[in-house]
C-alpha cells in the first residue's frame, strides 16, 4: 500500500543568506561563458564552437605528432600556426559574440535583469568578462597544445624545460593579446546592435573589411607596411605572434616590422578603446 | 519596517521637452494598490523610478524607506518586478529562467533552485517547469514573469499589465493568483492596469495619475461608496414612472432616467425616507410593479471618465 502522502507546505519565505551583487555577477558571467561554447543551450549552439575548437587543435596535434615522428628534427612553427588560426577565433567571435551580448536586448531580458543586483555597468562587465576569458581559451588553448606537446616528446622532458621555459610568456602574451583585440572589437560591433545575426556579419565584416582596406592601402595609396600593420589587426597578430617565436618570413625581413613593445601597446590601445565602446553601448537600457 | 510602502516627495522627470512626471507626490500604505491613468499619465516613469531604472529629474522617493536614489541594492531584494512587456528568452526552459533570475537577485545556488521549483508550482506551472519558454502559451508566459518576480521572496511586487494578452479564463486566473499573493504570501503589490474592473475587484486602494500628477488616491471603499443617489428598476413605462415621480417629490429631488433605470438624485436636505415613500406612491399611482430600489455606489469608470473629460475640457 501507498502511504506516502504529499504535503501542500504553502508559500514559503526565504530569510537565508543573499550573495548580493558578488553573486548576481558571477552568475551572470557563468551564463555568458557557457553560452560562449553552447553549454546549456540546444545541439545547434554547439556546432560552430566545437568546429572552431576542433579545427584549432588537429593541426597542432598534427604538428606535434610530425615533431614526434621526426624525433624533434621538424621545428615547431608557433607563430605560423596560431597566424593561420586567427580566422577561425573571428569564426568563433562571429558566431558566439552576440550569442551573449545581443540576446538580452533582443528578448528584451536587459530591463529585468537590471532590476536585480546589478548595476548596468555590473552587467556590462560580467558579459564582456565572459566574453574575454572564453576567446581567451580558444586562442591560448593551440598554443599550450604545442607547448606541452614539444615538451612531452622531448627524450628529456626536464632538460627540455630548462632550455624552453621562457616560452610559456610568448604564449600567454600570444594568447592574451588575440583575446583581447579579437574579443573587444567583436564586443564592440555586437553591441551596435540586438539582432544577432546581423552582429554576426557586423563582426566577421570589420575584420574583412579592415584586411581589404589593409591591402589597399599598401597597394593603390602605396602606403607603407607599418600602415597596413596597424590597418589590419590581423595581420598585426601574425607579425607580433612570428617575432615573438622569433619566425621571419621573406617579407618581414625586406620590410622589418615594428618591435614587439610597439605591437603590445597598440593591441592593448584598440582593446581598451573598442571595449570602453562596448560598455557604454551595454550600459545602454530601453526600459 | 517602515509602515509606508511608497512614498514619494515632489517627483519629477523629464524626457526631453517631455514633463512625464510633475510634483508628484503619493503615500502608498502595505496591501493591494492599483495604477490607473491614461496612456502618458506617467505610471510607467514612476515604476521605473521605483525600480532604479530611471533616475528622477527631482523629487524624492522612498520605497519601504529606503531612498530609491542611495539605496537601490536594497530596494532590489525587496522589490519583484513584472514587465508589461514581452522578456522571456525563448530556448531556455522555465525552471532554468527562474534559477538564473533568483541567483541574479542574490540567492546561493542551492536556494536559487528550491524556490524557483516552489514559485513554478505557485503559479501552477509545476509539470512544465522542463519546457523551453517559447512553447509556452501567453498565459503561461505571463505566470513565469510572475514567477520570476517572486523567486526572491520580495516584500514588494510591481506588476504592469499583469493580464495583458489573455483570455477571459487567464486573467480569471491571474486575478486570482495576485490575490493569493497579495492576502496569503504577505506581500504587498503595487498594481498597473487598464482594466478597472479588474483592479476594483482586487484592490485595497487605487492611485490615480493623469498628466504626470497625482488626481487622486483614496481606498476602494471610498472611491466605490454610496453616492446617495437612489436607483430604481420598475416594469413598466420608465420614461412615464420618472415623470411621475419627479411631480410627487418636488423640488427635494432631480428624477432622471439612466438607459432602463430611473435615477432620483435628492438635493439638500431631502430626506431618504420621504424620497421612498414617493417611489413607492408613484408606482402605485400608474400601476408598475417595483423591480429594485438600491443606492447608487460609484464606478471606478465613472471617475476615470470624469478625468478624461475634465482632460479634453482643458485642451
Amino acid at each position: 500500500m501507498n502511504t506516502s502522502t504529499i504535503h501542500d507546505l504553502g508559500y514559503r519565505r526565504y530569510d537565508g543568506a543573499r550573495d548580493g551583487w558578488t553573486g548576481a555577477w558571477s552568475a551572470l558571467f557563468r551564463q555568458g561563458f557557457r553560452s560562449m561554447f553552447g553549454l546549456g543551450r540546444p545541439l545547434r549552439a554547439k556546432g560552430i564552437p566545437l568546429f572552431v575548437i576542433v579545427m584549432a587543435l588537429l593541426p597542432c596535434l598534427a604538428t606535434v605528432a610530425a615533431a614526434a615522428a621526426s624525433n624533434g628534427q621538424v621545428p615547431i612553427p608557433y607563430g605560423l600556426l596560431i597566424g593561420s588560426q586567427l580566422l577561425l577565433i573571428v569564426l568563433f567571435t562571429a558566431a558566439q559574440v552576440p550569442e551573449v551580448l545581443c540576446r538580452d536586448r533582443q528578448h528584451r531580458v536587459l530591463p529585468l535583469l537590471l532590476t536585480r543586483a546589478l548595476s548596468p555597468r555590473q552587467y556590462a562587465l560580467a558579459r564582456l568578462t565572459a566574453v574575454w576569458v572564453a576567446v581567451w581559451m580558444v586562442a591560448t588553448a593551440p598554443l599550450l597544445v604545442l607547448y606541452v606537446g614539444e615538451l612531452s616528446i622531448a627524450t628529456d622532458p626536464a632538460a627540455r624545460f630548462a632550455e624552453m621555459g621562457g616560452r610559456l610568456w610568448p604564449v600567454l602574451l600570444c594568447g592574451t593579446m588575440s583575446a583581447w583585440v579579437i574579443g573587444s572589437v567583436s564586443a564592440m560591433m555586437a553591441g551596435l546592435t540586438a539582432r544577432r545575426g546581423y552582429a554576426s556579419v557586423l563582426v566577421a565584416g570589420f575584420f574583412l573589411a579592415m584586411a581589404a582596406v589593409a591591402m589597399g592601402a599598401e597597394d593603390l595609396a602605396a602606403l607603407p607596411d607599418t600602415v597596413g600593420e596597424f590597418l589590419d589587426p590581423l595581420r598585426a597578430l601574425r607579425t607580433m605572434a612570428m617575432l615573438l617565436f622569433g619566425e621571419t618570413t621573406r617579407a618581414m625581413e625586406l620590410n622589418p616590422p615594428p618591435s614587439v613593445l610597439v605591437f603590445v601597446l597598440g593591441f592593448l590601445g584598440i582593446g581598451a578603446l573598442t571595449s570602453l565602446v562596448a560598455m557604454h553601448r551595454l550600459e545602454q537600457v530601453d526600459a | 519596517m517602515s509602515p509606508i510602502l511608497i512614498d514619494a516627495r515632489a517627483l519629477s522627470h523629464r524626457y526631453g521637452t517631455v514633463l512625464a512626471l510633475d510634483r508628484f507626490t503619493v503615500s502608498i500604505a502595505p496591501g493591494i494598490t492599483g495604477i490607473v491613468g491614461a496612456n502618458g499619465a506617467g505610471k510607467s516613469t514612476f515604476i521605473r523610478i521605483l525600480l532604479g531604472l530611471v533616475a528622477p529629474s527631482a523629487g524624492e522617493v522612498r520605497v519601504l524607506g529606503h531612498d530609491v536614489r542611495l539605496a537601490r541594492a536594497s530596494i532590489c531584494a525587496l522589490v519583484g518586478y513584472m514587465p508589461e512587456h514581452d522578456c522571456l528568452p525563448p530556448d531556455m526552459s522555465g525552471i532554468e529562467f527562474i534559477t538564473f533570475m533568483g541567483r541574479l537577485s542574490g540567492l546561493p545556488a542551492h536556494a536559487a533552485r528550491e524556490r524557483s521549483a516552489d514559485v513554478l508550482r505557485h503559479v501552477g506551472l509545476f509539470e512544465e517547469r522542463y519546457r523551453p519558454i517559447g512553447s509556452y502559451s501567453t498565459g503561461m508566459a505571463q505566470r513565469v514573469k510572475l514567477a520570476q518576480a517572486l523567486v526572491h521572496d520580495p516584500r514588494v511586487l510591481i506588476l504592469d499589465e499583469p493580464t495583458n494578452g489573455l483570455d477571459p479564463a487567464g486573467r480569471e486566473e491571474m486575478l486570482a493568483l495576485i490575490r493569493r499573493t497579495g492576502q496569503e504570501f504577505g506581500m504587498s503589490v503595487l498594481l498597473s492596469s487598464h482594466l478597472l474592473g479588474e483592479l476594483a475587484r482586487i484592490c485595497d486602494r487605487i492611485v490615480q495619475m493623469d498628466g504626470g500628477r497625482l488626481v487622486r488616491a483614496d481606498s476602494m471603499d471610498e472611491l466605490t461608496g454610496e453616492t446617495g443617489d437612489l436607483l430604481v428598476d420598475v416594469d413598466g413605462d420608465v420614461a412615464q414612472f420618472a415623470a411621475t415621480l419627479q411631480a410627487c417629490v418636488g423640488p427635494w429631488a432631480n428624477v432622471t432616467v439612466q438607459r432602463h433605470q430611473v435615477q432620483v438624485r435628492p438635493l439638500a436636505e431631502a430626506s431618504f425616507d420621504g424620497i421612498a415613500d414617493a417611489v413607492r406612491d408613484a408606482a402605485v399611482e400608474l400601476d408598475v410593479g417595483l423591480l429594485r430600489m438600491e443606492r447608487s455606489r460609484a464606478r471606478l469608470d465613472d471617475l476615470f471618465r470624469d478625468v478624461v473629460d475634465e482632460s479634453g475640457v482643458a485642451s
